[in-house]
């Protein structure tokens, strides 16, 4: 049983290491023609070289830090809100039947307002460049945040909440012992969603008016014509986002208690 | 009360359906109490927002000043104009998406190795955020337009493929074995079996990918091009005609609205697993 585990978790290591190899002989033999081609050859930065030179430099240069940090600071701040607001709206809705209704076509609607397009009136009600970013997060990020709760609060058996009125539960001990517990699973799931959702909106976000973060990062590379840091970025927001989403996956199969029933 | 009634009148068969027609009006009912709801809610903001003396020019926020500039953007061809540029690009690169997320999704799902190697650089490609493609697009396409088709199309490609995947893994083994012994085809294999089994799969990628390319496509619009939904936004906050902008905004929602109901209505049609 033990060998057969760490088998498996070895033969998926290297499956890991073995497809992102395959990548890169691709992007090299991309570069490769790029680079050999005279009219292309201005390009070359885009290759896979350029890309790998350009880290230490970025790194040095103190870019690759504060770019991670301006947009962490957005994207943590926008998710923080989005999960404040989210949840507590999620938890009404799957116990109101009422509100679930009335609220069905207002929230459908502001959900497929792209969210971009509140990028200027964001920018007349904040002040900072930087409040409005974390508010077009925000906004993207709630809704998956209420339609997951929502959704794994009625998935929950009736029951339990009739044997906790019988024991006596107070409405914060209904909160703590028994919804939170039984939706954590589906929060996190949400929380995986709105992260995809608010990585896809940061960077657009980020390409006006800041002059910080990821999205800032990718417009004065391009600005400067320095195509090895700008394939450097993109390639950073790919790692950064691949290791966030591992994450939240690690948090829903922490929190799994249904797994059985899939 | 008078429900009751007609239920103790009539039999079963007639109280189900008066029940049905009574639940589609409730519904219908929900429907337009909710939206009355948000745009009591707006225009309470706008007007608590605008009795302030100084902001009094930002009056044409409010929803009376944006519903009455809806019918002058038709008229005068910016909605139509807008729907269509924006339409086809958003209907190319999905089009695109499917193209090439509903083969490697099957792949993914029949072929054990190719997706265990395939996983890794598929995560990688796919947290990379879509607009950040942007620069390179632009360099690598020769117009704006498919620059921003491709934009959505890389955006888009991703839940199609991981959906089509997951759907095929979730179809019993036992099919394909059948199908092989009664002689099927690889085409038969794919247009008998295959497609019907995933199709339910599929549309639930489509309606991710409408979600994910509805939001690309407003900031793809914002650069270089001088038509679409995004285009129309920023034009109307350049030339500060606030109205036009909640108008725009509006549309833009219902638009949304009404794609990602059609594909709920695709899903509902091809749900067999029920």
């Amino acid at each position: 049983m033990g060998t057969r585990f760490a088998m498996a978790a070895s033969r998926g290591a290297m499956n890991f290491v073995l497809g992102l190899a395959i990548l890169a002989v691709l992007w090299a033999a991309g570069g490769y023609l790029i680079a050999a081609d005279p009219k292309t050859a201005s390009f070359a930065g885009f290759g896979l070289l350029p890309t790998m030179k350009a880290f230490p430099e970025l790194w040095q240069a103190g870019k690759l830090q504060s770019a991670t940090y301006a947009s962490g600071y957005r994207l943590g701040s926008g998710m923080a809100i989005a999960i404040l607001v989210g949840v507590p709206i999620g938890i009404i809705m799957g116990r109101v039947e009422w509100f679930r209704k009335l609220s069905h076509s207002p929230f459908q609607l502001l959900r497929m307002i792209s969210p971009l397009s509140w990028m200027p009136i964001a920018v007349f009600v904040f002040s900072a460049w930087d409040d409005s970013i974390i508010f077009l997060i925000a906004f993207a990020s709630v809704w998956p945040v209420i339609y997951q709760t929502a959704a794994g609060l009625s998935k929950v058996d009736p029951a339990w909440f009739k044997v906790a009125r019988n024991l006596g539960a107070t409405p914060r001990q209904m909160l703590t012992q028994i919804i939170l517990p039984a939706i954590s699973f589906d929060i996190f799931t949400g929380i995986r969603l709105a992260l995809g959702v608010a990585w896809v909106v940061l960077v657009p976000a980020e390409l006006l008016g800041v002059t910080s973060g990821l999205g800032y990062a990718i417009k004065d590379a391009r600005e400067t014509l320095s195509y090895d840091h700008l394939t450097a970025m993109v390639l950073t927001i790919g790692v950064i986002g691949y290791a966030l989403d591992t994450l939240c996956a690690m948090l829903i199969k922490k929190f799994s208690w249904h797994r059985g029933d899939a | 009360m008078s429900t009751h009634a007609v239920a103790m009148a009539n039999p079963a068969a007639q109280s189900r359906a008066s029940a049905a027609i009574g639940g589609a009006a409730a519904g219908i009912g929900y429907f337009f109490a909710g939206l009355l709801i948000l745009i009591g809610l707006w225009w309470l903001v706008v007007y608590i927002a605008t009795k302030n003396p100084a902001m009094a020019h930002f009056a044409s926020f409010g929803p009376v000043p944006a519903f009455k500039a809806i019918p002058h953007l038709w008229e005068n061809g910016l909605i139509p104009k807008a729907l269509q540029t924006s339409g086809s690009r958003l209907g190319m690169g999905l089009l695109i998406a499917i193209a090439i997320g509903v083969p490697i999704g099957i792949m993914m799902g029949r072929n054990k190795r190719f997706r265990e190697l395939s996983n890794s650089p598929f995560q990688l490609m796919r947290m990379i955020s879509p607009m950040s493609w942007e620069p390179i697009a632009v360099i690598v396409f020769a117009g704006w337009n498919s620059a921003i088709v491709f934009l959505i199309a890389i955006a888009a490609v991703w839940p199609i493929m991981f959906s089509t995947a997951a759907g095929l893994s979730k179809v019993d083994p036992a099919w394909f074995k059948v199908a092989r012994n009664l002689g099927a085809t690889p085409w038969q294999m794919v247009t008998e079996i295959i497609i019907p089994a995933i199709a339910f799969d599929v549309v639930t990628g489509i309606r991710l990918a409408v979600g994910v390319a509805w939001i690309v496509l407003i900031p793809a619009e914002f650069l270089g091009v001088t038509s679409g939904f995004g285009y129309t936004i920023e034009d109307a906050r350049e030339s500060l005609e606030y109205e036009n902008l909640m108008a725009m905004i509006l549309v833009i929602g219902a638009v949304g609205y009404v794609l990602d109901s059609i594909c709920l209505g695709l899903l509902k049609r091809y749900s067999w697993h029920k």
